[in-house]
């Protein structure tokens, strides 16, 4: 039977209105990559298959970065990780069946290969749209064998931005915390999914407090080495250090956006006060000037507002200063112990802990303005020190609801509360941020 | 290492080495020994100057607190040589930085008032230590009022 040419044209532009239709109803928010997202699904539906090698070291490397990869994708809260459809590949490397990959769902698949080259590992990744067919990333990888791991996240960074279009801070990020590990509080630094734990101090006293720069290349601490509180300052790369040297208390350092200060509670002119301070531990400007407690400080991303906990009112509460001057906004306004407050990198939000009548200490996000309180832990005993990832989706905390002091994280929506790692003694006042 | 510290390292070292000094020193005899004796607790090394204790979430010296202050500064005006470091602490309620400022307070509070009462404030120091050291590590409202004081160590 003859098909009329028209009809053809027809036919063939229906099918591309059908294919992209979905496309053009998408709703505005809807990430930037150009696959059709199923109506409804949240996360991102990713098949990822088994990078191929050709045998025994080899394979070994690529079962390691697939694991990497595996569970850094994971990490992140935005993919749902589907296994590979049995019919995948007609034959073994033969071409994918794209067709068995929509069957499941899958939106996106990885996949890559292995190779060894004269002492280099290569990882060769591909990234194919599922539904489509088409090619959207192919990318290599190269390594000495001892850096397997930081190759699975260069992927997992490019994979990540290229399905959502924003630059991707999560894989490099890092973790300062404070551990009882070695039988004193000293300060630890690790990855962002826990690994890599590395003690950064010897003190033998009592350090608290871990707060790195946002440039990357200071982190600033307390310890008593001094027989009393002190804040030192490090240069990560160089090992210099610093301290403040004032009487008095000088503790709870952050750091502030878009200076090389930071913020700290000092005492030495006889109240608790928060000043800047310079990464040399000289002082800038002073802050609060108000009686009473004035602790706990926290930028906003621009650099412009300070939230910080304020014994001004009574009891602690949290409140917001603009640092060109005028008059602090009191924040919080349900409960009456409210401390800890920790600005997001997007600006909008923030996140603090609430010591509650039932003995219990939660943590609640509010938007900045004051408005949209919400209760993000609960009936899980102390819950403290929340910090935001740089990318603002995670929230890294201390609970000891399963007894002693752990730190966990969750998406900034409160779900999928975990613990970070396992690790000996106590930990606590975690602190999430970029390091160079 | 700081002052209480090393109070800390001499009060582990003391009970020991009491102990077995007088196991050193007990006499040899010619019959079947004695049965050892029941241990005895040595007694604790006593600061002349008691901790004062203070109110939930308060640096405030309360009516009770007072007459310990007064017994405190009675001692340091009996002895003019000495002198002594006002270490504030905090029950484990509450958020660690917000209670290592507290702390501070208490000690400021408790070194004003010796001050009032006529000591010479060369003669004293402060520092805070939060809730980092507790004196009872029990979790009850027992140890948390026991915790939530300043003590005076001696210098």
């Amino acid at each position: 039977m003859k098909i009329s040419k028209n009809s053809l044209a027809g036919f063939s532009l229906a099918l591309i209105c059908m294919l992209f239709l979905p496309f053009l109803l998408r709703a505005e928010e809807a990430r930037e990559y150009i696959a059709i997202r199923k109506q409804g699904a949240g996360r991102i539906a990713v098949v990822l298959d088994r990078t191929a090698a050709k045998s025994g070291k080899e394979s070994e490397w690529a079962r390691s970065i697939d694991g990497t990869i595996r569970s850094g994708l994971d990490f992140t809260g935005i993919f749902n990780l589907l296994p590979a459809p049995m019919n995948m590949r007609s034959m073994p490397g033969g071409p994918l069946n794209f067709g068995a990959l929509n069957s499941v769902g899958a939106e996106i698949y990885t996949g890559g290969t292995m190779t060894k080259q004269s002492g280099q590992v290569n990882l060769n990744m591909e990234v194919y749209d599922a539904l489509s067919g088409k090619q959207l990333m192919k990318k290599q990888y190269s390594g000495a064998e001892t850096q397997l791991r930081s190759m699975g996240l260069r992927f997992c960074v490019d994979l990540v931005e290229l399905l959502t279009g924003n630059k991707c801070l999560l894989f490099g990020s890092k973790i300062s915390f404070v551990s009882t590990k070695s039988g004193f509080k000293e300060i630890y630094m690790c990855d962002f999914d826990g690994q890599n734990v590395v003690q950064l101090t010897n003190t033998r006293s009592i350090s608290l407090t871990p707060a790195v720069s946002p440039d990357g290349n200071y982190i600033a601490w307390t310890d008593y080495t001094s027989g009393r509180p002190d804040l030192y300052i490090r240069n990560l790369a160089t090992k210099a250090t610093a301290s403040v040297g004032k009487p008095g208390v000088s503790i709870d350092p952050s750091w502030r956006n878009g200076s090389n200060e930071l913020a700290t509670t000092l005492s030495f002119e006889g109240d608790q006060e928060i000043y800047l301070v310079r990464p040399n531990g000289t002082i800038s400007r002073r802050l609060t000037f108000s009686r009473g407690i004035d602790v706990s400080p926290s930028f906003s991303p621009d650099g412009s507002k300070m939230a910080f906990v304020s014994q001004r009112s009574g009891m602690p509460q949290i409140f917001v200063q603009d640092l060109q001057g005028g008059a602090a906004r009191r924040l919080t306004f349900s409960g009456n112990y409210n401390t800890q407050p920790s600005w997001s990198p997007g600006g909008d939000k923030i996140v603090y802990s609430s010591l509650q009548k039932n003995g219990e200490i939660n943590i609640f996000i509010v938007n900045a303005d004051g408005s949209g309180l919400l209760q993000l832990t609960r009936g899980a005993r102390d819950n403290e020190s929340p910090s935001w990832s740089p990318d603002g989706r995670m929230i890294a905390f201390m609970s000891n609801r399963q007894g002693r002091k752990k730190l966990f994280v969750m998406n900034a929506d409160g779900s999928n509360q975990r613990a970070l790692f396992q690790m000996d003694g106590d930990q606590q006042q975690p602190s999430w941020s970029i390091v160079r | 290492m700081s002052n209480s510290t090393l109070k800390n390292l001499g009060r582990t070292l003391i009970i020991p080495s009491v102990f077995m000094l007088g196991a050193c020193c007990a006499e040899k005899a010619v019959e079947a020994p004695p049965p050892p004796p029941p241990p005895v607790a040595a007694a604790p090394i006593v600061s002349p100057m008691a901790d004062v204790n203070f109110g939930y979430d308060s640096s405030e010296i309360g009516p009770a607190a007072e007459d310990q202050m007064k017994s405190n500064a009675a001692w340091l005006a009996a002895n003019p040589a000495r002198g002594a470091v006002l270490e504030g602490h905090c029950d484990e309620r509450g958020t660690s930085e917000y209670n290592m400022a507290l702390g501070e307070r208490r000690a400021n509070m408790a070194k004003d008032y010796l001050v009032r009462l006529g000591v010479d404030p060369t003669r004293l120091q402060t520092v805070s230590f939060g809730e980092e050291q507790p004196l009872d590590p029990g979790h009850t409202e027992d140890a948390w009022a026991k915790n939530r004081r300043v003590h005076f160590a001696e210098k």
